[in-house]
């Protein structure tokens, strides 16, 4: 509150200095606590990675060998790779898209004047309270082949039980299932914040102009969130490349857990990395090397889902 | 002013927490009196030992730190090799154990503490598991071991029509694992049931008593050539195609479900099992009973102590594990936990071998495990023990599943092999 | 206070003027009492919502609740056919168990700790960067927030062996604060505020508190953080939710029994030969009643966070 000037006009030559370094320098201020702590312990690890990816690297001993790019040609011609990469898609896109889709709807339905608000908003963030531990123990009875409760009402209805796990297709499902269950309420909330922030004027012209609701969302609201939209596109597609303890879990934990099943049906990128640096042999090198790799990827599809929800804008 | 209130009151938080976590930051020397951390997976019913122990000696306490078998090991590496963080005593499964002997420099020479003038005391094989690859030096002493018998349930057993008394029904397989399979395809047939849990548990049994395992002393692989493990993996698969397999995975809630519910009829029980499958299955009580596993002895499972090079406090951390491993504790765990001893000298023991179960129908599990421990014929474990067998597991899974054929299975276990 | 109002009505002012401009040729604009009626209308919401609703927080809660039926049980509940649907007996058994085995206060007052510093710092700092990217120009903007949305994209697995190391150098393994430290700041977070405000922050409000003289610090005190209210509360919330349920990371590097967060004090239930799932499951919603007391606490401020941005536009 050391401010005095309020209202008055024109600052002074002296004032105008500070005027011009405020604005200058106050940007870099304020998101220098971000990069230098992140420079720390963020940027360390990363930078230190990259040198690691260049060797054959065990934990299991203090050898080093320095290999080159030969950790990064091992990787691209192993077929597990590119299985574990057409998995993480395949399990992206299952989980992400009706996820989204769901999310949308519920913070529209969220933004109604309802009976108990509190309690259906708090209500949304219920599957985040769960710890890994607990999702795993009960996603892994629910669709459990032989007492899991899916299959018992599944058989109680005249369709056959399904062996989740051993299927590629429906390892699948089971997993954009965990994943869906946890997200769509936390989506749902950060779309309604964003939707609260749009002026109300703009949905009562648009009722004047005899539009739905389901209109007045995808002409009006999606329109006026976009860069929520954006955000959540891309923050769920970066964390969705990155799925680990759902698989995991749902393997087991033991070896089909790290492998994702006896045929690797359901092994994603961060699985293989884990399979690769903290299980079998401990090779930090070539972990690394899968770092760097999935890292790759998830900027090109990020890049490219980027693309894509612009195109939508623009459309639209 | 109100309008901004909850970032504030976060900027304030942060400041007031952030001191206020510099202070619970700040543990301690205590006042002359040395702790000793001790690092497991699970309950090894150490926990009444500690106390014994710091009455006899006042100034050493104790501090135990339980983690999951996976998460144990993986962190116990990487403490390892980053040289912090690691407890001053650590346990060690069997099927990592040579993983570490390769690393000897990690760990304190237990030959240097003391350890030299024990060696008579436990089981040899056991002792040997410990000794570096270079047998200079030893990096842990040896608590339980897994010699191996077959539980079945008596239950199933009757409503097929076989025997049920356990000397009969270690007479049906007495000769050898084909006989198991011969039984097990009767039962299936007749009952339409599972003979025992998983595949890879069966495969696994058959190698373990084998005279050479998946390595050789020299630490090459040799899966693709010790007739061994054809023959192992050939009768399975012949298992498999009758199908008497339940196809569960171990550990999962779906396989302790099979304990009570019954859904299949036999599994390969090391001595630590029977405690499994006791707490898993508290209203099978009396249906479980333990027969003799074909093939003759072998070992699955078991641990060992060790003390990581890291910990400052070796002499007395030797000085502990030498006490907690003798033979007078060794009993104390078995009759608290059912791990079985490693020291042959209990062995003659009656307060061991006298032990019965309830629990299994009063099986003379000290007498049964007795004999199983005495009988296992030693077999050298290689650095990948654990990977390498999961490995071929998973490749039973695979027919199991019907996703391929055996000899598809069999060729894709031998390129992943390639890459170990 | 003052200043914010000010700055409000002038923000809304030319937008409503315009649209009124717009629609003035309309023949029969309806009053301002008439407005609040369709309004009020538009916003009932109908039958189907409410289904909607109760079918989500069913299958939301489901797990949950069945976690709760485990943790009543005994071992065995998860292997009856069909699956018990009630809770049974054995809850205040497993909870004095848990008790036994976990030093469960101590655990307690760590998570507290740990996720309390760093909701404050997360939300704090990424508001301060949030408004930075999203409404003050400067050189290497663009460039500095794309390596912000990239810094997301590394798979943390890995960082995780370096970072140890870095720890045993500062000497912080087994302390709080190696916890605490790299979750200070989150690239989720200040991408998350960067795009709201780019939404609810009109450029308008700024120019004009520039106008009357105001200080950068002065803007984003009394404009910015009020405005960001929303987005700060629906953040701590989430980062809060996310540093308690943290597991991999603290695993590694607190390993006395006295430093560990709830969930690492957990992992302790689970492990070895035997594993008594209602005894973890016990555990896990033991550590769970701390968060919804949070959110019984919180949901009164997040609902009233909410519809204040609402009112601002």
């Amino acid at each position: 509150m050391t401010i005095a000037a309020k209202g008055t006009g024109r600052p002074g030559p002296a004032g105008l200095l500070r005027y011009r370094l405020d604005l200058k320098a106050s940007p870099y201020l304020y998101i220098a606590p971000f990069f230098v702590l992140f420079a720390v312990f963020g940027l360390f690890p990363l930078a230190f990675t990259a040198w690691v990816s260049a060797h054959e690297w065990s934990l299991l001993s203090d050898e080093r060998v320095f290999v080159g790019f030969g950790n990064y040609a091992t990787l691209l011609n192993d077929p597990y790779f590119w299985n574990a990469l057409g998995n993480t898609i395949s399990i992206l896109l299952l989980a992400t898209v009706p996820q989204l889709l769901a999310a949308l709807l519920l913070a529209h339905v969220l933004t109604l004047r309802l009976r108990a608000q509190t309690f259906w908003r708090m209500g949304m963030l219920l599957p985040n309270v769960a710890s890994v531990v607990a999702v795993a123990v009960i996603f892994s009875q629910l669709f459990g082949r032989d007492f899991g409760l899916i299959n018992w009402v599944l058989e109680s209805v005249g369709a056959g039980r399904i062996d989740w796990q051993a299927g590629s297709a429906t390892s699948h499902i089971a997993i954009a299932v965990m994943v869906a269950w946890k997200w769509t309420g936390y989506n749902a909330l950060i779309y309604l914040a964003a939707m609260q922030a749009v002026p109300r004027e703009v949905y009562e012209a648009a009722h004047l102009d005899g539009a739905s609701r389901l209109q007045q969302l995808f002409h009006v609201t999606v329109p006026m969130i976009r860069p929520t939209i954006v955000f959540t596109v891309i923050v769920s597609t970066i964390y969705g490349l990155q799925i680990f303890a759902e698989p995991q879990l749902f393997g087991g934990g033991g070896q089909n857990g790290v492998t994702g099943g006896a045929s690797r049906q359901f092994q994603t990128l961060t699985l293989y990395l884990y399979e690769h640096g903290f299980n079998r042999g401990f090779e930090f090198g070539y972990a690394s090397a899968v770092a760097w790799t999935m890292f790759a990827v998830i900027v090109l599809v990020a890049l490219l889902n980027y693309l894509f929800v612009r195109r939508i804008r623009s459309a639209s | 002013m109100n309008t901004s209130r909850p970032i504030r009151a976060a900027a304030l938080a942060a400041a007031l927490v952030t001191a206020a976590g510099l202070t619970a930051c700040s543990g301690g020397e205590d006042d002359g009196k040395i702790t000793l951390s001790v690092g497991l997976f699970g309950d090894f019913g150490f926990g009444p030992l500690y106390e014994e122990y710091t009455k006899l000696h006042p100034d050493i306490e104790f501090e135990e730190r339980i983690s999951e078998f996976a998460d144990h090991h993986t962190n116990l590496t990487t403490h390892l090799a980053t040289g912090s963080g690691a407890a001053d005593i650590e346990a060690v499964e069997v099927g990592y154990i040579s993983q570490y002997t390769a690393q000897p420099d990690r760990f304190h020479d237990l030959l240097d503490l003391g350890a030299d003038e024990l060696e008579g005391q436990w089981l040899d094989w056991k002792w040997q598991q410990a000794l570096s690859a270079d047998g200079e030096s030893l990096i842990g002493l040896g608590t339980d071991v897994g010699g191996m018998a077959m539980c079945y349930r008596r239950d199933l057993f009757e409503a097929a029509g076989l025997p049920v008394e356990r000397d009969e029904v270690s007479a049906l397989w007495a000769e050898s694992w084909a006989d198991y399979v011969a039984v097990g395809e009767q039962y299936t047939a007749d009952t339409g049931g599972y003979f025992f849990e998983s595949s890879g548990n069966m495969f696994r049994a058959m190698v373990e008593q084998a005279e050479e395992g998946v390595y050789d002393r020299e630490d090459n692989l040799i899966v693709e050539s010790n007739p061994a493990i054809g023959e192992a993996w050939d009768l399975t698969v012949q298992a498999i195609e009758a199908g008497m397999s339940n196809r569960l995975t171990a550990w999962t809630p779906e396989w302790n479900a099979g304990f009570n519910e019954g859904t299949f009829a036999t599994i390969i029980c090391p001595a630590w099992m029977t405690s499994y499958i006791e707490t898993n299955a508290p209203d099978a009580a009396g249906l479980w009973d333990i027969a003799t596993v074909p093939g003759g002895a072998g070992n699955m499972g078991g641990s060992h102590l060790v003390l990581p090079a890291q910990g400052e406090h070796a002499e007395e951390a030797y000085a502990f594990i030498e006490w907690l491993t003798a033979p007078e504790q060794q009993l104390k765990v078995f009759e608290a936990t059912g791990n079985f001893p490693s020291t042959p000298e209990l062995y003659e023991d009656p307060a061991l071998t006298g032990l019965t179960k309830p629990y299994f129908n009063e099986a003379p599990v000290g007498e049964i495990f007795t004999a199983a421990a005495q009988a296992v014929r030693p077999q050298y474990q290689g650095p990948l023990q654990g990977d390498v067998l999961a490995t071929i597991g998973q490749g039973l899974g695979r027919i199991e599943d019907g996703s391929q054929s055996p000899e598809e299975a069999w060729s894709q276990v031998l390129s992943d092999l390639e890459s170990f | 206070m003052t200043a914010v109002n000010l700055a409000d009505r002038t923000a809304d002012q030319p937008a409503a003027d315009s649209r009124r401009s717009s629609r003035t040729a309309l023949p029969g604009r309806p009053d301002r009492r008439a407005r609040a009626r369709l309004r009020a209308l538009r916003e009932q919401p109908g039958r189907l919502a409410y289904l909607t609703l109760v079918a989500v927080l069913f299958f939301s809660g489901f797990p949950l609740y069945y976690s709760f039926v485990v943790a009543s049980r005994d071992n065995s509940a998860l292997a009856t056919v069909p699956p018990p649907v009630l809770p049974g007996a054995n809850l205040v058994e497993n909870v004095r168990r848990v008790f036994d085995t976990v030093p469960f206060g101590t655990a307690l007052l760590n998570s507290v700790v740990v996720s309390g510093t760093v909701t404050a710092s997360v939300v704090f700092f990424s508001t301060l960067a949030g408004f930075a990217f999203a409404k003050l120009e400067f050189k290497g903007a663009k460039v500095l927030l794309v390596s912000v949305v990239a810094t997301m994209m590394v798979p943390v697995q890995l960082g995780v062996i370096p970072l140890f190391m870095l720890m045993v150098e500062l000497e912080w393994t087994d302390t709080l604060w190696a916890v605490i430290a790299p979750g200070l700041v989150s690239a989720f977070g200040v991408f998350f505020m960067t795009q709201y405000l780019r939404g609810a922050l009109p450029g308008s409000l700024i120019e004009s508190a520039r106008m009357d003289g105001a200080s950068t610090f002065r803007i984003f005190w009394q404009i910015v953080m009020p405005a960001a209210r929303p987005a700060a509360v629906v953040l701590g919330v989430l980062t809060f939710l996310t540093a308690w349920n943290d597991y991999f990371w603290p695993l590694i590097v607190l390993s006395s029994p006295e430093h560990q967060t709830v969930q690492v004090a957990l992992s302790t239930l689970s492990g070895g030969y035997v594993t008594d799932q209602s005894l973890v499951l016990t555990g896990t919603m033991l550590a769970t009643l701390p968060l919804l007391a949070v959110f019984a606490l919180l949901g009164k401020y997040m609902i009233s966070g909410i519809m204040q941005g609402a009112v601002k536009g």
